[in-house]
């Protein structure tokens, strides 16, 4: 069995959120004009907070973080290798982002007079706007790249709980999962009520298909011994109840309820929705790595 | 590659004395928690003989080595006659190699947070020496062989042992000759 490996669980959950509210910006920015510049500005600076502190986590895993640099030197054949450059892109290309947040004007506000907007406005408004959804969907694309390969590192013939398309699969879902969520949060105010059922409806759409894929990820496990090790570890966990009560069953009710009943404005119903999903998915992270049995020499010592 | 070097063990004649870990420990002054070489007892199960019956395992050597594919700091290297060199001065201690490997071979030692592995005495072996675990082998059970189809072919040369990860996984450049079944007389 694993360990509590922390600088991982945070480097991989913190990052993957960090993607995600940049992935979700860029989503809400696809019809120009329709993301606030509020939430652009918050979203970046907390999205860059957040991959400063994953990076940091990350090198708390290494005996040596001193020289961490090193870590780029095999990008041939290993993954950690290529998650390390795509994240050192992913966090230049946030740099650009941070760039652009500082140089973006606001919005012109609702009821504006429309003939006090000139021409030359307009086309600075067109320009900011082109390159700010450039510039999310380039970090985007670099981070989503980059979570992927963090999960192939994992993707291992020795783990056969891991040897599967499942570090893939749920590390881009918890990336879809809290992405949407915490940008709720960040917009809570900020959104118009069709951009939070939107969000919502991501977040729902993540948590089934997180619980089916994890329904169907145990029942392979079972093929193998190791895998069916694993298995039994987390059935026997109450780390695993927890998870799925925090992280699946109640975000579940209360998207369900709250989408039923149109409460996509109530702050508390999306915080307490938000928290469930992190403390679900911290520990989901946790029992990844706790779970994880290789194939080992089974003779006597 | 030229050739790929390994190591032959004769469980027949293996008794478990543990002398090949000590020549290790002592031609590299290891620390105590990492064992670049382990002696293991079979199962008995595995071999109804109402003897105990061993086998030797340092680092394999693999044809396909997990740790070298998935090191990102390029620590291990293959040389000409197959054996994986690693080199502790370029690893940075990220524990991946020690995951990958289905030997639990490559070791981290927890004083000076790096991983360390049997490199098969290669320098030695260049000033025409056996490695320390072999020239220790009081009888003679371990043995560093050219790993190749005529070895394969051999009569009793058996390239895994019950107990033992599939050699499928990294196709590790050792052979063993197993126990000979032994006929038990019950007397009632």
């Amino acid at each position: 069995m694993g360990d509590w490996e922390w600088p991982l669980i945070l480097f991989t959950v913190l990052g993957q959120i960090a993607i995600g509210i940049i992935v979700m910006l860029w989503w809400l920015d696809r019809d120009r004009d329709h993301l606030d510049t509020q939430l652009f500005k918050q979203g970046v600076y907390v999205s860059g907070g957040l991959l400063i502190l994953a990076l940091l986590a990350s090198l708390f895993h290494l005996g040596h973080p001193e020289v961490a640099y090193r870590a780029l030197a095999h990008l041939g054949s290993s993954w950690l290798s290529r998650e390390i450059l795509l994240f050192l892109l992913t966090f230049l290309a946030w740099i650009n982002l941070f760039w652009l947040s500082r140089r973006q004007t606001s919005s012109h506000p609702i009821g504006a007079d429309a003939a006090t907007i000139t021409t030359a406005e307009i086309a600075a408004e067109g320009q900011q706007s082109g390159n700010r959804s450039l510039g999310l969907g380039i970090t985007s694309v670099l981070g989503l790249l980059g979570i992927a390969s963090s999960a192939m590192i994992y993707v291992l013939p020795r783990v056969p709980a891991w040897n599967n398309v499942g570090p893939v699969l749920f590390f881009l879902l918890t990336t879809g999962l809290l992405g949407a969520l915490v940008t709720l949060v960040l917009g809570r105010k900020l959104l118009h009520p069709t951009q939070k059922k939107l969000l919502l409806q991501c977040s729902l759409g993540c948590t089934i298909a997180s619980l089916l894929f994890y329904v169907i990820y145990a029942s392979m496990l079972s093929a193998s011994m190791e895998g069916a090790t694993s298995l039994n570890f987390l059935l026997s966990s109450p780390l695993f109840w927890a998870r799925a009560l925090l992280g699946w069953f109640a975000p579940l009710l209360l998207l369900v309820s709250m989408l039923k009943n149109s409460q996509v404005a109530k702050t508390n119903l999306i915080l307490t929705l938000t928290l469930f999903s992190v403390l679900g998915e911290v520990l989901g992270r946790a029992l990844f790595y706790l779970s994880a049995t290789g194939i080992q020499i089974t003779a006597l010592f | 590659m030229s050739k790929q070097l390994g190591f032959l063990h004769n469980s027949e004649k293996c008794v478990g004395c543990r002398g090949c870990e000590m020549a290790c420990k002592n031609e590299y002054q290891i620390d105590a928690a990492p064992q670049w070489r382990k002696v293991f007892q079979l199962h008995e199960e595995d071999f109804s003989l109402p003897t105990r019956m061993f086998f030797s395992m340092a680092c394999n050597h693999c044809a396909h080595p997990e740790c070298l594919r998935v090191c990102p700091v390029e620590a291990y290297t293959k040389r000409d006659d197959g054996i994986v060199v690693h080199d502790p001065n370029r690893c940075i201690g990220c524990r991946l190699c020690t995951m990958a490997c289905p030997y639990d071979r490559p070791q981290i030692n927890s004083a000076k947070k790096k991983v360390e592995k049997c490199n098969l005495c290669y320098q030695r072996i260049d000033n025409g020496e056996q490695p320390a675990c072999v020239a220790a082998c009081i009888p003679g059970a371990l043995e560093l062989v050219e790993i190749n189809d005529i070895l394969d072919q051999k009569t009793g040369v058996l390239k895994t042992l019950p107990g033992l990860p599939s050699p499928k996984l990294t196709t590790p450049s050792i052979r063993f000759i197993g126990p000979k079944q032994g006929k038990q007389i019950r007397r009632d």
